[in-house]
């Protein structure tokens, strides 16, 4: 591993930011002492609920907000510093664009506001449109994209000047479970070549399925942070599946119970969940 | 160079969202009508003043409803970026604040540029219409044809640009703290006003009968209020032959530039603290 992949991606340490609200300008601490870090090549979930400062971390991370204590630093350059988000795409919650460009105009406007050299654009523009499965809506105006599709040239704009960085916040709200898992294919994609995505979502089922670390948060705080074995797995408890042909009856229940002392709480049968069903039978060809 | 290219993608956005815009035409074509309405008005018998009377229309016009355009489609542009979230994908690429509020600003003074051209070019086409008919009753009585400097009307465009200029930047150094759409458009009309009767301050800055804490109060405002009156120079370059010298002229080119960029920069300083 290189000096420069051993640095991480994101690395915010102590990160306190307060608002002032109001007219007597009382204080508002939206994030509390957070520290994580986001190592390189991963796909890192950022979880917590409505007001937890998941949106005021992401925008301190991006450089749009100031830190009132604490430090973040991008690929170990200040979070501040204008140039290192040439290295970042960002898609924003509920994107909205320039309804009366088309959706190429608006991603070739994007490529060149992050400096994507002249005659790169058109091949950058054109990638970005084909990763996100938007090459055929491409000539149409934004104003007449489904919410789906706004996402998704969100997605495409975030990508087109291939940053090592991709922060996505909530890039699946409002879309149907079909949409949803093309941009968890998306993801998939960008992870497989190399970039690190930052992926704020309500989720769960999809957070679990990309991410490789997550950290949670809540009223400010960084509840916890690690893989999905470290904070998912119960290590109290155990789950024993049996195979078919096999009757679990209650009967049979009672007696490994009296007879092996077993501390059997339930009896289930596996099943999938709603959205993987959905995504089996009716996932686009 | 890079920060340049930015700019210029940014006003050229501007400016193409600001000229799609349904206010955009309707404020042209009520102005323009204005002026053209003036025409019909010939019935009544002014005299040698009539193409001064029809020029006043147009230069109204073009004052009026250029302000309220600078005003009106520099906060719309401004808030709508910020609410719609557009300024946060954008300020989120490799954009400074201060290249974001300049680009802005471009953008919506050149849609103030085209809107003074086409303004002027109706008031050029009406005034023309004109004059020539009462140069051909002033030839028929034996009198000299009435004088209209058509180069004096596109300097003064020029001007007029530049007062625009003033009223769209005031607007943006407002817009930069602002935290409504409604303060912003309120407060940006009543600097507008107060810019327009700067010419009051002067008057109290050098009254001999004013105490010295009122002269002094109004010489500090005279300093910090942008003189629009200055710009009134319509009929001295389209009806007097001796015109406007051109030291004159560039003294109130100039005087427009540097209040543009000391506002703009005002705008900018503010934005950059401003979280959004």
């Amino acid at each position: 591993m290189s000096e420069e992949n051993r640095i991480p991606a994101i690395e915010i340490e102590n990160l306190t930011k307060d608002f002032r609200v109001g007219m007597r300008g009382v204080k508002l601490r939206a994030a509390d002492s957070v520290s994580f870090r986001v190592e390189q090549g991963e796909v890192f979930g950022l979880l917590g609920p409505n007001g937890s400062g998941k949106s005021t971390t992401l925008k301190i991370i991006l450089g749009l907000l100031r830190p009132t204590s604490g430090s973040c630093r991008i690929f170990g350059k200040n979070s501040a510093d204008v140039a290192v988000r040439s290295r970042i795409g960002f898609l924003p919650e509920a994107p909205y664009f320039y309804g009366y460009l088309s959706g190429r105009e608006l991603v070739k406007y994007y490529a060149r506001m992050s400096g994507v050299p002249a005659e790169k654009i058109d091949e950058c523009t054109e990638d970005a449109l084909a990763l996100t499965g938007m090459t055929d809506a491409a000539a149409r105006r934004v104003k007449t994209y489904s919410k789906g599709m706004l996402q998704r040239i969100g997605v495409a704009q975030a990508m087109v000047h291939d940053p090592d960085l991709v922060i996505l916040d909530e890039p699946t709200a409002g879309i149907d479970p079909i949409g949803s898992a093309e941009i968890g294919d998306a993801i998939r994609a960008m992870k497989s070549r190399g970039k690190t995505v930052v992926l704020c979502s309500h989720l769960l089922g999809q957070i679990e399925e990309l991410c490789d670390r997550v950290a949670i948060m809540n009223r400010g705080k960084l509840v916890v942070a690690g893989t999905l074995d470290e904070v998912l797995t119960q290590r109290g408890k155990q789950l024993a599946v049996i195979g078919a042909g096999t009757q679990l009856t209650p009967e049979l229940v009672e007696k490994l119970r009296e007879r092996d002392g077993l501390n059997i709480e339930s009896v289930s049968h596996p099943r999938i969940s709603l959205e993987r069903y959905f995504l089996e039978n009716l996932k686009r060809k | 160079m890079f920060f340049l290219k930015k700019i210029f993608w940014i006003a050229r956005n501007t400016f193409t969202e600001a000229a799609r815009q349904k206010f955009f035409s309707f404020l042209l074509l009520l102005g323009a009508g204005l002026t053209a309405v003036s025409l019909s008005l010939t019935h009544f018998d002014f005299g040698d003043s009539e193409l001064k009377f029809i020029a006043d229309f147009g230069f109204g016009g073009i004052f009026l409803f250029g302000s309220v355009l600078a005003v009106v489609t520099t906060v719309q542009l401004f808030f709508t970026e910020i609410e719609n979230r557009t300024a946060l994908t954008m300020l989120a690429k490799p954009v400074r604040r201060g290249e974001f509020l300049f680009g802005k600003f471009l953008g919506v003074w050149c849609l103030l540029g085209v809107f003074v051209a086409l303004m002027c070019g109706v008031l050029a086409a009406v005034l023309a219409l004109r004059a020539g008919t009462l140069a051909e009753v002033a030839g028929a009585r034996g009198l000299p044809p009435p004088f209209v400097d058509f180069g004096g009307l596109a300097v003064f465009g020029v001007l007029q640009w530049a007062r625009l200029g003033i009223v769209a930047a005031m607007t943006v150094a407002v817009s930069s703290f602002a935290q409504t759409y409604l303060y912003a458009v309120v407060v940006s009309f009543v600097a507008l006003i107060i810019a327009q009767l700067q010419y009051v301050f002067a008057d109290f800055a050098s009254g001999e009968k004013v105490s010295f804490g009122v002269k002094a109060l109004a010489g500090t405002a005279t300093k910090l209020i942008p003189n629009l009156q200055l710009f009134n120079t319509g009929e001295a370059l389209v009806f007097d032959p001796a015109g406007l010298s051109a030291a004159a002229i560039g003294c109130a080119l100039g005087y427009g530039v540097i209040w543009i960029a000391a506002l703009v920069f005002v705008g900018m300083w503010f934005f950059r603290f401003r979280e959004i």
